[in-house]
């Protein structure tokens, strides 16, 4: 509010820590609850992303309405540019707010409710659209086929390059590295769709990818290029799955938990102890974090007995789409409150982008409703609903891909690697919100 | 069906297991964050030998001391709970003049001499609330304020 630039994340107080018995009652709810699962539910597989799901009729005003939405994303973000490059670089500067929280954060909730959200107003797929248009070359296919081995990985990387700048770098909340990471993000979805078409964005936008993969947790979904309704959880099994997708959802799993870890008294008293720049050992423990959640992942979807036309090392990648709900809980968890606080105070902040007194939108004058961190109790419930919630539909997911892929005699015990980890990551999640 | 059972019968086990281990190592942390024993911060609540000096409320307050020296914080990063609502007190003694942050909402500032001084600061939201010094760039104290 004073106008000065602290080297300080976005926010000012954060959570309380969950009381000890929530945090206990809902990792034993989650270990309860998996081994029933394992125990009592279906043996043959239950989703089918090739069936099932209510067709719904697209009516021919869609396309007139999906360039409505693509020229307000535009809006919105030459509005949210304009603050970046003429506003002041303060922390009332709407910049950080729209980039950190009402986009980052805000995926979430927008993909849950309306699917592939990010994919219909990104900028950056806009832009590569109108190129093609100009150049008349089909928007899909760029000069060259995209290298499909490729997969998902350029995402992780785009992903770790975001989660690095938003809880690593000490400067995240100034003007200039903001402007230059979204420069390079843009030149850089702009030369690879030029080449590889928006196929590139599909598979390597950061928040195209991440958005994609939380609205299959929505209640919308393509069969045979028409739009149908289904179950959230039939619509997560038709993720498509393509190398690279366990290390996507790792990134977006690890540095979740590593948020968590970096605000804990414990790792405050090391980083400061070194006598180091913060960020070498914080680089270090996100770099831990991420590939450790990928790596232990993996090692436990390959522990299983295969069948012979099925290759082990493709398990990984097969089995990440059930991690997507654990994120989701994850999410909801750490950043429910800061969405619904810094959201609004970003929203209010957005009315005079330049700081000039001005009230553009008319939400200049609105108060922030501080009811959820006023009732700590309730906020503590929610987060660990959410984190067995996720913990829950993630172990389901994994069942049912297990019974579609492991041969008869490993169906059971083949999961139980799986399941041990899934238990861990819950654990692991609700012991780090009890810690920090 | 045998191993139907035999899989119900390890859950069971399991979850009694996690249950109780879980139970017994998470009973150590609890303190953890409660405060840094033996070192600086003094929650001196009730103990405040001051029984002259009028203003009751401040009396139930919290009373916390901190040391710099040279770009040495003590406590640097301790977690201390204080009460919503109830002025935390911060006697700093430093060998030079700064300025603390105290990342509430909306912030703080705490601005010290070189010397002892005593500031008063009041939270009146829950929530962990940083004290943090700007050059050098530390976190001095994690208010939990409850």
């Amino acid at each position: 509010m004073d106008g000065t630039v602290l080297a300080h994340g976005l926010g000012g107080a954060k959570d309380l820590p969950i009381p000890v018995d929530m945090a206990v009652a809902g990792a034993v709810a989650a270990l309860v609850i998996s081994f029933s699962v394992l125990a009592l539910a279906w043996r043959t597989p239950r989703y089918d992303a090739s069936r099932g799901g209510l067709p719904l009729t697209v009516p021919p005003a869609a396309t007139a309405l999906s360039w409505v939405l693509r020229a307000l994303g535009m809006a919105f973000f030459l509005y949210v540019a304009m603050a970046a490059v003429l506003g002041e670089d303060t922390l009332v500067n709407p910049v950080f707010g729209s980039f950190y929280v009402l986009l980052w954060v805000g995926i979430v909730p927008a993909s849950l409710l309306f699917g592939p959200f990010f994919k219909a107003v990104s900028p950056a797929r806009t832009l590569a659209m109108l190129v093609a248009k100009l150049t008349g070359a089909p928007a899909d296919r760029g000069l060259l086929p995209y290298p499909e081995r490729l997969g998902y990985w350029p995402a992780a990387l785009t992903l770790f390059a975001f989660v690095w700048m938003e809880l690593v770098f000490p400067h995240a909340t100034q003007l200039g590295p903001v402007r230059l990471w979204f420069a390079l993000y843009l030149g850089t979805m702009l030369i690879g769709s030029a080449v590889y078409g928006t196929t590139f964005l599909a598979r390597a936008d950061p928040f195209e990818v991440y958005s994609t993969l939380v609205g299959r947790l929505s209640v919308w979904g393509r069969r045979d290029g028409r739009l149908v309704v289904r179950s959230p959880l039939a619509n997560l099994d038709a993720t498509p799955v393509r190398p690279g997708l366990v290390a996507v959802v790792g990134v977006l799993l690890g540095s979740t938990a590593y948020d968590s870890f970096r605000e804990s008294p414990t790792w405050l008293r090391v980083v400061q102890s070194l006598g180091i720049e913060r960020a070498w050992p914080d680089t270090a423990a996100l770099v831990v974090f991420t590939a450790g959640v990928t790596l232990v992942f993996a090692a436990a979807t390959v522990a299983t007995g295969v069948s012979d036309h099925q290759a082990r090392r493709h398990l990984p990648d097969l089995f990440a789409h059930s991690v997507v709900p654990i994120i989701v809980g994850y999410m909801v968890a750490h950043y429910v409150n800061f969405f619904v606080e810094f959201g609004q105070r970003t929203l209010i902040d957005l009315s005079d982008p330049l700081t000039t007194g001005a009230d553009y939108l008319g939400t200049g004058d609105w108060q922030i409703n501080y009811w959820l961190s006023m009732h700590p109790t309730v906020l503590a419930s929610t987060k660990v609903l959410a984190i067995v919630t996720g913990h829950v539909l993630g172990v389901v997911a994994a069942h049912d891909r297990a019974m579609k892929l492991l041969p008869r005699k490993h169906q059971l015990v083949g999961q139980l690697p799986l399941l041990f980890v899934m238990v861990g990551f819950t654990a692991g999640g609700l012991y780090l919100l009890f810690a920090s | 069906m045998p191993r139907r059972r035999l899989i119900a019968v390890a859950a069971l086990t399991l979850t009694a297991t996690l249950g109780l281990s879980a139970c017994g190592g998470d009973d150590e942390p609890t303190t953890t964050p409660a405060s840094p024993q033996g070192s600086a911060p003094t929650q001196s609540g009730e103990q405040s030998p001051d029984p002259g000096s009028g203003s009751e409320v401040e009396q139930s307050g919290t009373r916390i001391e901190l040391t710099r020296t040279g770009d040495v914080f003590d406590p640097s990063g301790a977690r201390v709970k204080v009460k919503r609502g109830e002025a935390v007190t911060l006697v700093i003694v430093s060998d030079t003049a700064g300025s603390l942050h105290v990342h509430s909402t909306p912030e703080q500032d705490v601005e010290y001499r070189q010397g002892t001084s005593t500031h008063e600061v009041v939270i009146d939201r829950p929530g962990v609330v940083e004290v943090e010094s700007h050059d050098p760039d530390l976190v001095v104290l994690q208010l939990e304020v409850r």
